[in-house]
């Protein structure tokens, strides 16, 4: 059962004719159990309990900074004419792009065989319904009368007597955005119910059981079960995957249907994918490794998972910095007074400070992951993930708020301000993110056991069939 | 539904004891004894058989000769019905029940319903799928007689379990425990009714069924609400979105130094049924009203109704009563604009923007859109009058008759009261006028300081030309006409300071 790993915790190396082991140590199936039901069954460290109470906290001024907007309106933000777009969008699309690294490493990757996503696609899924939830919560509370929202919702109204636009890419988003939600949480939930199973299967509590039991639906392992359940999972990584695309895409689409100078691109569609997907992995990898080592999965999330992660961060950021110079081309080539202002305007005009920082933390700082000793150590990723994630919030900031302080009437042209309501609902957005991460830490399994036992099983069997050759 | 059949059902065949056995079971620690053995039973003849292992293994569906689930076409109906119902409802929505138009596009333009139909058609091909596989695998199914053996507890685990139904034909528990004997298996076991007392607690459903009873009052509530009338006044939740503080009349305010609320007019405010109607439409009003009341009644009233001015509102349609109508109007003969050197400047300046196209820089109808037309021999085109012409002039087509053809056009002339101010149309007309007046004339009545001036500046110019014509040596034609148009313009404001002096 057990396997001999000759290279130790580094699987790094590439050897020629070789699979890099996935999973590494003397690993057995038990052991994958024994780690990942370890981690919601002992007593709550010292950090979790800290780092709850810090978020919960923050959560609950997050609601009363919600309920302070329902009272007083929407006068509260800093959305001024023009830029009535503020901080709520800058967050929502923020949050939204966070959201896309959970499907695209379920999905995208399942698509393409890659193994190394099973022991990370867990808690990415996780965080991209979280962040869902965040990005949810700011177009719901922008709309102006947050109650009045489900007018969104195309439903035979007795007071309006009409029906929601459909050639507005803003209802688009409604639908792309809760489409994405459902199906990320069908998702999530239905590639968790076999490891519900195991947590019921351990539970030595009468309650915990039951409530487990509920959770996993009676789950058996049967192998029927298990065909019908593989070929849903493959069936909804097959939606998912372009689902993931379109619902960036869509989001764009509020920006680039309008006609603001800077807004009005082609280009934006994949740029937002690609910024998105760059974004979304530099916050999987932010929340991965001190989870790794605080929760001890450092066998079941390795080192090669990270390189990995660097890798595609490093290429999609490549992709972030490329947009960014294609729309300058564009501008300039263009020859569109307004768009050539526009651009001149975001670099070096009052909001240069934004714009800079955007471009050294998207483009400049991922070129350190061509080192490899960047990519290959901890701190230094999460370090450069922090960057990366406050440039791409900049990104939303420059593209709101600069083409809108700024576009074709000057006499309206105003510099945006923001308030302590739209610090405190950036800040409020992330209590609740890690609120409802800490909880899943705690309650679900943070990785998927059936699918990093089936890789093991297949490590196991190229062993073998390895050692039978010699 | 074929595919539903587990063979975990519930059915009794044997009792072994007093407890009904549902089959056997046989426990393995590898993937690879569990395969062998999967594939010796299915060999053996079995068929009422089933894996339970802790991750999806490999190729035992084929082991086991598990058929391939019809799950892909559920999904696929699922997804088809999304889209058909995505395009039905923007189509019905937008199209038929409230059709908008947007940005000039067709009522049905699919393009903009592709987003949400390609949204609708992967949730419901997602709900497909997931609904679809829990209901072809039976669960939830809280029960299973599988579960009554606590060893089966590691089948999420590590270990990994061969089950026999004891309703296969060729069921036999001995038979079956032999055969299991001699996979290696060390634990072989029958699975048995699950009769224990452990059940959900009674007090759990009445809790669920408080909290679902609790769930609908408010739903109740508002149903109840929205059906009813009701004596009392509404709730005021946000008290300053119903009652909006803004000031009502004769109140008194703090917002500005005169403490009124209500605003004075804005200077230049006119307010309605208050036009000067005369110098809006040319025409003296109260003897129109003396005349043909009907008519001078209509045209105030289209004043205040923000029609254009018309004074000869019926002129396309009915040119032979329009005639005598037009002969009959009282026009104003004075222009009610005090004619000064500014208003003159102002009126060749408008002239100068407007007029001149036509009928070119001195009024003699040859402006650059006529001298075009006859170049082209535009068969449609009226050239436009020669405003020197005597029967323009003031005495026979008087102030006001001029200042209504200006606002309202003439045969292919149009009205030009919408861009040009009516103060700027008497403006104009002062300055035809004065353009009428340069072309007939005598040069005496130039002052003699002036005089010289302009004979020195004409011969400069003609001096100018004439040296171009030479070079040139061609478009002597235009050269002329351009010369013609520079001295009358020079002669003219000379005129007009005549005048206003």
């Amino acid at each position: 059962m057990s396997l001999a790993i000759p290279n130790g915790l580094d699987n790094t190396v590439e050897r020629p004719g070789e699979r890099a082991p996935l999973v590494l140590g003397d690993t057995t199936y038990h052991d994958i159990t024994e780690t990942v039901c370890q981690v919601a069954e002992r007593k709550p460290s010292k950090a979790w309990v800290i780092g709850f109470l810090i978020s919960f906290l923050v959560l609950q001024w997050f609601v009363v900074c919600i309920l302070y907007l329902l009272y007083e309106g929407v006068g509260v933000w800093g959305n001024r004419s023009p830029v009535f777009w503020g901080w709520p969008i800058v967050n929502f699309v923020f949050w939204v792009g966070i959201g896309h690294a959970g499907t695209l490493i379920s999905a995208i990757l399942f698509l393409f065989r890659q193994e190394w996503r099973t022991s990370i696609n867990r808690a990415a899924e996780a965080m991209t319904i979280f962040a869902v939830v965040c990005a949810g919560t700011f177009p719901g509370i922008h709309v102006g009368r947050a109650w009045l929202a489900f007018w969104l919702a195309p439903y035979p109204s007795l007071n309006l007597w009409m029906w929601p636009q459909f050639r507005s890419p803003l209802l688009w988003d409604v639908f792309a955005v809760s489409t994405y939600g459902t199906v990320s949480l069908l998702f999530w939930y239905m590639g968790m119910v076999p490891d519900l199973a195991t947590f019921r299967d351990r539970s030595k509590n009468k309650w915990r059981r039951m409530a487990y039991g509920l959770l996993s639906l009676g789950w058996s392992g049967s192998s029927r079960h298990w065909m019908r359940y593989e070929k849903a999972y493959a069936l909804l990584a097959a939606f998912a995957a372009p689902l993931v695309l379109s619902v960036h895409t869509i989001v764009s689409f509020d920006f680039a249907v309008s006609q603001v100078p800077g807004w009005h691109t082609t280009i934006f569609p994949p740029y937002f994918v690609a910024g998105a997907i760059f974004s979304g992995f530099a916050m999987v990898l932010t929340l991965m490794i001190p989870a790794r080592s605080m929760l001890g999965l450092e066998k079941l999330i390795t080192i090669r998972h990270m390189d990995n992660m660097c890798k595609i961060i490093l290429a999609t950021g490549s992709l972030v910095g490329l947009a960014y110079g294609t729309e300058f081309f564009i501008a300039w080539y263009g020859q569109v007074r307004e768009e050539k202002f526009a651009f001149t305007n975001r670099a070096f005009g009052p909001y240069w400070w934004a714009y800079w920082t955007m471009v050294t933390c998207n483009v400049i700082s991922p070129q350190l992951f061509w080192i490899k000793k960047f990519r290959t150590t901890p701190w230094i990723i999460v370090l450069i993930c922090i960057f990366v994630n406050i440039g791409m919030w900049f990104e939303r900031f420059v593209i709101t708020v600069t083409s809108l302080s700024r576009d074709y009437l000057p006499s309206a042209w105003a510099y945006f301000e923001p308030t302590w309501v739209d610090w405190s609902m950036l800040i409020g957005s992330f209590g609740m993110f890690f609120t409802l991460f800490l909880l899943f830490c705690r309650l679900m399994p943070i990785i998927n056991m059936a699918e990093t036992k089936a890789t093991l099983a297949k490590q196991i069997h190229i062993a073998h069939s390895n050692g039978e050759e010699h | 539904m074929s595919d539903n059949t587990d063979s975990n059902d519930t059915s009794m065949n044997t009792v072994s004891g007093d407890k009904k056995v549902h089959g056997t079971v046989a426990e393995f620690t590898t993937v690879d004894s569990l395969m062998d053995a999967c594939r010796k039973v299915r060999d053996a003849g079995y068929q009422k058989t089933d894996a339970f292992t802790p991750f999806p293994v490999h190729g035992i569906d084929k082991a086991l000769g598990i058929k391939p689930t019809i799950l892909p076409w559920i999904v696929l109906v699922c997804g088809l019905t999304g889209t058909a119902v995505a395009l039905t409802m923007q189509i019905w929505m937008n199209a038929i029940d409230y059709p908008y138009i947007i940005s000039g596009k067709p009522y049905i333009s699919l393009p903009a319903f592709i987003p949400v139909a390609f949204e609708l058609t992967i949730l419901f091909a997602s709900f497909g799928t997931f609904f679809g596989m829990w209901i072809l695998n039976g669960l939830p199914k809280f029960s299973n007689p599988v579960f009554t053996d606590p060893r089966f507890d590691r089948v999420t685990d590590d270990r990994f379990f061969l089950y026999i139904d004891a309703k296969d034909p060729k069921y036999n528990q001995a038979g079956v425990e032999k055969l299991f004997g001699e996979f290696g298996s060390d634990y072989i076991q029958s699975v048995v009714e699950d009769d224990s007392e452990k059940k959900i607690p009674g007090f759990m459903y009445k809790v669920w069924i408080a909290v679902a009873a609790v769930s609908i009052i408010p739903l109740l509530i508002g149903l109840k609400m929205r059906v009813t009338n009701s004596d009392q006044p509404r709730f005021h939740i946000f008290f300053d979105m119903d009652f909006s503080p803004s000031k009502d009349a004769q109140q008194n305010t703090t917002l500005f130094a005169d403490t009124r609320a209500m605003r004075p007019d804005v200077p230049g405010t006119v307010a309605r049924g208050q036009h000067d109607v005369n110098f809006r439409t040319g025409i003296d009003m109260d003897a129109m009203a003396s005349i043909d009341g009907v008519r001078a009644e209509r045209l105030v009233r289209m004043l205040d109704d923000d029609q254009p001015e018309s004074a000869s509102e019926s002129e396309e349609s009915a040119p032979e009563t329009t005639k005598s109508v037009m002969d009959t109007t009282p026009w104003l003969t004075d222009n009610p604009v005090d004619v000064s050197e500014e208003t003159l400047l102002r009126g060749k300046q408008q002239f100068g923007i407007y007029c001149s196209v036509c009928h070119g820089l001195n009024g003699g109808g040859n402006g650059l859109v006529n001298r075009r037309a006859q170049r082209i021999l535009a068969a449609t085109w009226v050239p436009p009058s020669k405003l020197h012409d005597a029967s323009l002039h003031a005495d026979v087509y008087p102030d006001g008759k001029l200042f209504s053809t200006i606002s309202n056009g003439i045969r292919k002339m149009p009205g030009y009261s919408a861009q040009i101010k009516a103060e700027d149309r008497w403006a104009i007309v002062a300055y035809v006028r004065a353009l009428q007046r340069s072309q007939d004339a005598s040069i005496d009545l130039v002052p003699k300081d002036q005089l010289e001036k302009i004979k020195k500046q004409q011969a400069e110019v003609e001096a100018a030309l004439k040296a171009e014509a030479d070079k040139a040596n061609a478009g002597a034609e235009s050269a002329e006409e351009e010369t013609d148009a520079d001295t009358s313009d020079a002669e003219t404001s000379e005129d007009a300071k005549d005048e206003s002096a």
